[in-house]
């Protein structure tokens, strides 16, 4: 693939027009309990009882469950369930109250406090310390004194129109989710990439070191504490986005809404939040129709983050093979609960080329059509359309309907997940991991994947040469799927990639994790580990590529299969 | 309310006839001469910017250039009265609405309606399913009316599947018919047919039930029952004739390909599908069914 133009753009200082205002919490405040006030006043009693009660039981619950005790502030947030428990046998008027007074408490927990002078003193001292920081030690002698590992992120995608984007629409940008050093690294992805900060919701663990904390908030996330699972709590949460972004603030968040366990490229998206552009959108049409500013439009970009190797990769994959994987969002005790580990883990991956990258797809509009390079939506035929046609009537009046808005945003979700999956990058490590495990597969072929996760050394020691073979053929397939767009670019680039590939996966993977995902034996072996394997592999499993021939290596010894 | 009609053929004539029976104002989209006894346009793009509601009575192979042509836009809500697969690639109508136009929403119309039963103004029913609830009711508004009723659902995937499913299966009753193995054989279709389209249905995250209603067996049955049925009567003419019928082909194996991808078993589609390539003679495809290993239902 030829370089690209728009890759590594150096970094500037954003255009500090562009820069949002903040926001003061009594005024959002005041928005947000005229929306859930409006919200409540159309439900009949019995939801507004069913919401509070609800919110009183699960929240109980947390508490009860909480391992350690509670913090301080949990012990303020279980007074004011208590508070409200009050209100649930009583009338609507009093439960509706209760009910305002946790949504009252919700936005100032949820609320940031983005400060513009905060945000120039980080983007212009910190990625120098940062970097210096990361050239400390050891790394010093792999980089050299000089040179700034940031600018090993590679920032890919067509930067331009999104400069020019940014300054006439709303953008909400919808970024892959791998692990939990994406969000600082969208952070400097976007001021690398020459844009203003996006304000984002950050899970409440990234705010639990305090220094970590004033930063994030004051350079535009918000905090969304993923232990409260009821109603009201996500209800506020979506008025937060909607309200962000009818005020023209970028915002940024995960759509898969937590961190893919499997290492997958999401196939899949959580369409609350991403529903709240198009809620916003059309009460901004309304405002225009009333005689107020123009609307301003909204475009998603899709943004798909690659990493070469990834921290949590262990504590995910185990995650992702229990059968409750899915339902455990917060991990407190993964690789990214230890600074040292965080460091150690991105010293080493910054000291390699092209381990990181970001790349910002095309925009597209809020039901998933492309647009042009003035951010105007376009058809099939590549033809200017009207989107308001999609929510007005002939008269250009604004259809209300959650139903129809809700099958939009369907829509929306398949467009973001092919633009992730097109602008996806096959790295090294994923190829030779997609090989290794399709091997163990097909030697293997009664196993379940749970019996392959265990797996003697014997049987997980595979022939280099029969490894080597399977690169190739599936390299060929990559590339393929390269030269017909629906694989961004498959690395190494050049000549003679297949032992080049091998060579890097397994310096790469013998780099960081407790064991290698692939380590030589000898001169003849590679050993794998199963389950890095599957979750490195698992980047590369919708292309396809299972239907790649393989020759199935033979076992170093007769089989005994499980009964 | 205005509704365009893009297709002057039989079954176009009676959807309008519906339409205006409903109490709306039908606007045929044609091409050739006008259809006579309504107001229509072989301007097909106009006559989509002037409506909400685009009715699609074409055959499937016919759909996709029909589309490039009308090219309804995000004001139009599509419905497709043209049941089954697109021939050439195998794809669902709708997905081919979404890929050659702007409009997103989409829906589709079957059951057991016939247009010359229409014509005659006998009873009939059918459903208007759609992802979008809005699509749905429009429809039911356009087409529902003392003769005919219509019942609306969200599940555009069963119906479409039940759609497709029911053309070929269709082969099957004529097939039968034609080699009067008797009403029992006629039932034995009907009753596998169903479990095949259950199977196919729950693969595909289809609703349990659509397959039950009146684009599954109600269409079944209409077509065992009818002599003009269009599957019925490729089934009553490979039977009687052989030969093959290429469109029958491509669509069995259109389906046969999904079933495959989802590891579900479609015996009957697979006959018909094999006798309609003419690779296998009507009598021994039925023979080879019977001798299938036992099995329980």
């Amino acid at each position: 693939m030829p370089p690209d133009p728009s890759t590594a753009a150096p970094p500037r200082p954003p255009p500090s027009a562009a820069l949002p205002a903040g926001v003061s919490l009594d005024e959002l405040r005041a928005s947000l309990l005229l929306r859930a006030r409006a919200r409540l006043s159309a439900l009949p009693d019995a939801e507004v009882a069913d919401l509070l009660s609800e919110a009183v039981f699960l929240e109980r619950r947390r508490f009860a469950d909480a391992r350690g005790g509670l913090s301080p502030e949990d012990e303020d947030e279980r007074r004011a369930v208590e508070r409200a428990s009050r209100a649930v046998h009583q009338s609507r008027r009093e439960q509706e109250a209760a009910l305002l007074a946790l949504v009252d408490d919700y936005v100032g927990q949820i609320h940031n406090r983005f400060s513009p002078r905060t945000y120039r003193f980080a983007t212009t001292v910190l990625p120098g310390g940062l970097s210096r920081l990361l050239q400390a030690g050891e790394l010093r002698g792999l980089v050299g004194g000089a040179h700034d590992p940031l600018q090993r992120i590679r920032i890919e995608g067509d930067l331009p129109r999104l400069q020019r984007l940014v300054r006439s629409h709303t953008l909400m940008l919808t970024p892959t989710h791998l692990s939990n050093l994406d969000s600082p690294l969208i952070g400097y992805a976007l001021y690398a990439a020459g844009l203003p900060p996006f304000i984002y919701g950050a899970g409440l663990n990234l705010f639990s070191n305090p220094l970590m904390a004033f930063f994030m908030s004051r350079l535009g996330a918000y905090t969304v504490d993923r232990r409260k699972r009821h109603q009201l709590y996500k209800d506020t949460l979506k008025d937060y986005s909607t309200e962000s972004v009818l005020r023209g603030r970028h915002s940024l968040f995960f759509p898969g809404g937590t961190r893919a366990r499997s290492g997958e490229v999401e196939q899949g998206v959580k369409k609350g939040l991403l529903g709240t552009g198009l809620i916003a959108w059309q009460e901004a049409l309304r405002i225009e129709r009333a005689g107020g500013p123009k609307a301003r439009d909204v475009l998603v970009v899709p943004c798909t983050l690659t990493y070469a190797m990834v921290l949590e990769a262990e504590t995910l994959i185990e995650d992702a093979l229990k059968e409750s994987g899915q339902r455990r969002y917060i991990i407190s005790d993964d690789a990214f609960s230890e600074p040292r580990t965080i460091a150690t883990f991105a010293q080493q991956i910054l000291a390699l080329d092209a381990s990181v990258i970001v790349c910002f797809g095309d925009p597209v509009d809020l039901f998933g059509n492309p647009v042009d390079e003035a951010g105007r939506s376009l058809g099939h035929a590549g033809e200017p359309i009207d989107p308001r046609a999609y929510v007005c009537d002939a008269e250009g009046v604004v259809q209300e309907d959650p139903q129809r808005d809700r099958v939009y945003t369907a829509a929306l979700s398949r467009a973001l997940v092919h633009a992730w999956s097109r602008d996806n990058t096959a790295m090294e490590t994923h190829l030779a991991a997609f090989a290794a495990y399709r091997l163990l597969c097909l030697r293997t072929p009664r196993r379940s994947t749970w019996e392959r996760m265990f797996l003697s050394e014997e049987e997980r020691t595979l022939p280099r040469s029969a490894l080597l073979a399977a690169i190739g053929a599936l390299r060929d397939r990559l590339d393929a799927l390269v030269l017909a767009g629906k694989l961004r670019a498959a690395l190494p680039e050049g000549p003679k990639r297949d032992a080049e590939t091998l060579s890097l996966a397994l310096d790469r993977f013998g780099r960081f994790h407790r064991e290698a995902c692939l380590s030589a034996v000898g001169a003849d072996g590679v050993r794998v580990a199963p389950k890095l394997a599957l979750y490195y592999s698992n980047r590369l499993a919708h292309y396809g590529l299972q239907d790649v021939a393989l020759d199935v290596p033979a076992a170093p010894r007769p089989l005994v299969e499980s009964a | 309310m205005n509704v365009a009609i893009l297709g002057s053929g039989q079954w176009g004539r009676s959807l309008a006839m519906l339409t205006a029976e409903a109490g709306h104002q039908p606007m045929m989209g044609y091409r050739g001469d006008p259809p006579r006894g309504f107001q229509g346009s072989p301007n097909l793009a106009a006559l989509c910017r002037e409506v909400e509601l685009v009715i699609v009575a074409v055959p499937a192979h016919e759909v996709r250039g029909l589309l490039e042509v009308a090219r309804p836009g995000p004001q139009n809500r599509v419905v497709l009265a043209t049941r089954g697969l697109e021939p050439e690639t195998g794809r669902w109508l709708s997905q081919v609405v979404l890929d050659e136009t702007s409009c997103l929403r989409v829906g589709a119309l079957a059951g057991p309606a016939i247009a010359s039963e229409i014509s005659a103004r006998r009873p009939s029913a059918m459903v208007a399913a759609s992802a979008f609830d809005e699509v749905a009711a429009l429809t039911q508004k356009a087409l529902h009316s003392p003769i005919c009723r219509i019942y609306t659902s969200n599940d555009l995937v069963g119906v479409e599947m039940a759609g497709a499913l029911v053309r070929v299966l269709a082969v099957a009753v004529g097939v039968a018919d034609a080699l009067q193995l008797g009403v029992g054989v006629q039932a034995v279709v009907v009753t596998r047919g169903l479990a095949e389209g259950r199977r196919l249905g729950k693969a595909l995250g289809a609703a349990e039930g659509t397959f039950s209603g009146l684009s599954g067996v109600g269409e079944l049955v209409a077509a065992g029952k009818h002599p003009e049925h269009p599957g019925t009567s490729v089934g009553k003419r490979l039977a009687a004739h052989g030969g093959a019928d290429e469109g029958i082909a491509r669509e069995a194996a259109a389906l046969l390909t999904l079933a495959k991808r989802y590891k579900v078993n479609l015996p009957l589609t697979e006959a018909v599908g094999a006798i309609a390539a003419g690779k296998i003679k009507p009598r021994l495809a039925i023979d080879m069914l019977m001798r299938r290993e036992a099995t329980s239902e």
